[in-house]
């Protein structure tokens, strides 16, 4: 059966039209064959006869199903019957057929524009893989029921310590690396979020080794995740910048500023052709793409704006604020995604500060208050 | 000519792609038959192909006020809100559809598919399914359903789904990776690695799935570096290249491990 929404879709594609010719061969047999009866049905539609039309017209896609010409006419029998459902399943039929029949097409077009009653389907046994399906459904009942509201809900996050391996992400004054800090300060706040046994948390590394940039969100979305936090630690030629801020993506730079940290964080090559659209066509899964993505930037606008409150409550840094610029590790991730700047390990003191333990629990504490904060 | 020869010639071009000449021939249908909300729906249509989309919200607005109840109308209201990005106005409609035909696969399947957009899986799966139950023969459902099984791990329901979806749509490329996550995540690499090659095979240019392919063989061959394996590792990094060409990970470990440029 063709649903409305792939019927919108198959409209959307604009396929050619005929008139809906009878295609198949007359039967040489010696009883009435299917054309026989298509036409005598045709002649009972014209005469509003339509109950008798019915029963000769079943006759005659019994005898040809492939008959797109007996099965439209059966629509228009069922319909002068007003028995739309059954009338849109044989409109439905005769366009699957022949998709250039204009008539069938606009028939459902029509009834559909109303509620009508669904046709109902024998039950089929289940197969083994549905059976362990319906086990499974059955054991998590509870779970499924308990949640409501359109509030953004966070079960599962990803942590992504920045750099790795290789590539040590920036150096401090007195040798401190980024990947180490960013490491370092991933695992505790996977360790503080295990405590609270209440959402899941992954990382996108667990060692001293390198990913690159499209591992990590694809990480993210091996583990369904619902918020994406990618930590790093800041750095700037000149000495003196300090503070801590926080961005999220967006397709466009904030600032020169942003858009210089997205630039090196980016340091890789882009794999992101432009969607190349489809004139006279409208694509709802597109669409629904892009209404997602759209969501997801604004929910991690506001994450960001919670991780940066938390920062400048409890850190030791100045706050530089929230930013946005299109970062290629925040873009391909599906889901809410940030990445935290906590601190420029190029600045003297701040290097020192996240040299401390007790500095990277407070950072790791802010940190998990921020993924707390948002969830429901 | 009468308002019914206009329709079906519109609906004609209509099909034909000829959008223009269907529009002139709707245009002229609903000057005609001022209340003739299956015209205005057709406009509707027409003019948001044409990415006239306020014009085309005006249509359906218009059918809404000619009859409140007419679903198709609310539906297209209720993408084009989607479309701006408006999720209350879009909403609002696909549960104005529900209260009016509680058996419209297409509300459902919306508004499933904005609670999981909200990561509110549970939401999620509970419209989606009756989506499912309403009609069984739309792929988009049961791969959204899929994706809500998935993020609550229940991976049988999950896979399931992304089966059912793969019957209607074989090249459902988004199902087959994420039956791939399902078999990854309990440990069957080999399993993945061979459905996300079948993705390869029907879009060799999937980024989705050459990411993923290239994660599986950089995770292979540190493991097989970590245990000593140098050999075997160099041999996993090597397939990344094969489908990630610049896969900066595996050029950099191949460069040092092989004392060379790969």
């Amino acid at each position: 059966m063709m649903d409305r929404r792939r019927f919108l879709k198959w409209v959307g594609k604009g396929i050619l039209s005929s008139s809906g010719v009878w295609l198949g061969t007359r039967s040489i047999a010696w009883g009435k064959s299917a054309f026989d009866y298509a036409l005598e049905g045709q002649d009972l539609i014209a005469a509003k006869r339509f109950a008798e039309a019915r029963d000769v017209l079943m006759e005659a896609v019994r005898l040809d199903p492939t008959s797109d010409w007996a099965h439209g006419l059966l629509g228009r029998a069922y319909h002068g019957l007003n028995q739309n459902a059954e009338a849109v399943e044989a409109f439905r039929k005769a366009v699957r057929l022949n998709p250039a029949d204009t008539y069938s097409r606009m028939m459902i077009e029509i009834i559909t524009q109303k509620p009508i009653n669904k046709l109902k389907k024998p039950p089929q046994p289940l197969s083994p893989l549905e059976k362990k399906a319906k086990a499974e459904e059955e054991a998590m009942l509870g779970n499924l029921s308990s949640e409501g509201g359109l509030t953004y809900q966070v079960k599962r996050v990803v942590i992504d310590p920045g750099h790795g391996g290789f590539d040590s992400g920036a150096v401090g004054p007195t040798g401190l690396k980024e990947k180490d800090v960013a490491l370092d300060l991933a695992q505790r706040v996977n360790q503080e979020i295990a405590k609270t046994g209440k959402i899941k948390s992954f990382l996108t590394r667990t060692d001293d080794y390198y990913i690159p940039l499209s591992d990590r969100t694809v990480i993210a979305n091996q583990y369904q995740a619902d918020l994406f936090v990618s930590i790093h630690i800041n750095a700037n030629e000149n000495r003196k910048a300090q503070g801590c801020e926080t961005y999220f993506c967006s397709e466009t730079a904030s600032s020169k500023e942003a858009a210089r940290v997205a630039a090196f964080e980016n340091a890789v090559l882009q794999y992101d052709e432009p969607f190349k659209k489809r004139p006279g066509y409208i694509d709802i899964e597109q669409i629904l793409f892009h209404f997602e993505r759209r969501l997801y930037w604004k929910e991690s606008g506001k994450f960001a704006g919670t991780f940066q409150n938390h920062f400048q409550q409890a850190l030791p840094f100045k706050s530089r604020g929230v930013h946005s610029a299109n970062f290629f590790v925040l873009r391909r991730a599906k889901m809410p995604s940030i990445l935290l700047e906590t601190g420029f390990i190029s600045n003297h003191a701040e290097e020192s500060e996240l040299k401390k333990v007790s500095v990277r629990d407070k950072i790791a504490a802010a940190v998990v208050r921020g993924i707390f904060h948002g969830r429901a | 000519m009468d308002v019914h020869n206009l329709i079906f010639q519109g609906a004609d071009y209509h099909y034909k792609g000829k959008l223009d000449e269907a529009i002139s021939k709707f245009q002229a249908a609903v000057k005609m038959d001022p209340q003739n909300e299956y015209a205005h729906n057709q406009l509707g249509i027409l003019y948001a192909k044409k990415e006239r989309f306020d014009a085309a919200l005006s249509e359906f607005l218009k059918v809404t006020q000619i009859d409140e109840r007419n679903t198709y109308a609310l539906l297209w209201l209720g993408i084009l809100y989607m479309k701006q990005g408006n999720l209350d106005q879009g909403f609002a409609r696909f549960q104005r559809i529900i209260e009016i035909d509680p058996t419209n696969a297409d509300a459902y399947y919306f508004m499933g598919a904005i609670y999981n957009f909200r990561h509110n899986t549970a939401r999620g799966i509970d419209y989606l399914k009756k989506a499912r139950d309403a009609d069984s023969d739309e792929p988009d459902t049961h791969y959204r359903l899929a994706q809500a099984f998935h993020n609550l791990d229940m991976t049988a329901n999950a896979h399931l789904e992304y089966q059912r979806s793969l019957v209607l749509k074989p090249s459902y490329t988004k199902a087959i990776n994420g039956i791939g996550w399902i078999y990854y995540n309990r440990g069957d690499r080999s399993a993945a690695i061979a459905e996300w090659k079948k993705i390869l095979k029907i879009n060799p240019k999937d980024r989705d799935a050459i990411f993923n392919l290239a994660k599986a063989y950089n995770d292979l061959a540190w493991e097989a570096k970590e245990r000593g394996q140098t050999k075997e590792a160099i041999s996993y990094w090597k397939k990344t290249l094969g489908v990630d060409p610049k896969n900066k990970a595996a050029l950099s470990y191949l460069k040092k491990y092989l004392g060379r440029e790969p």
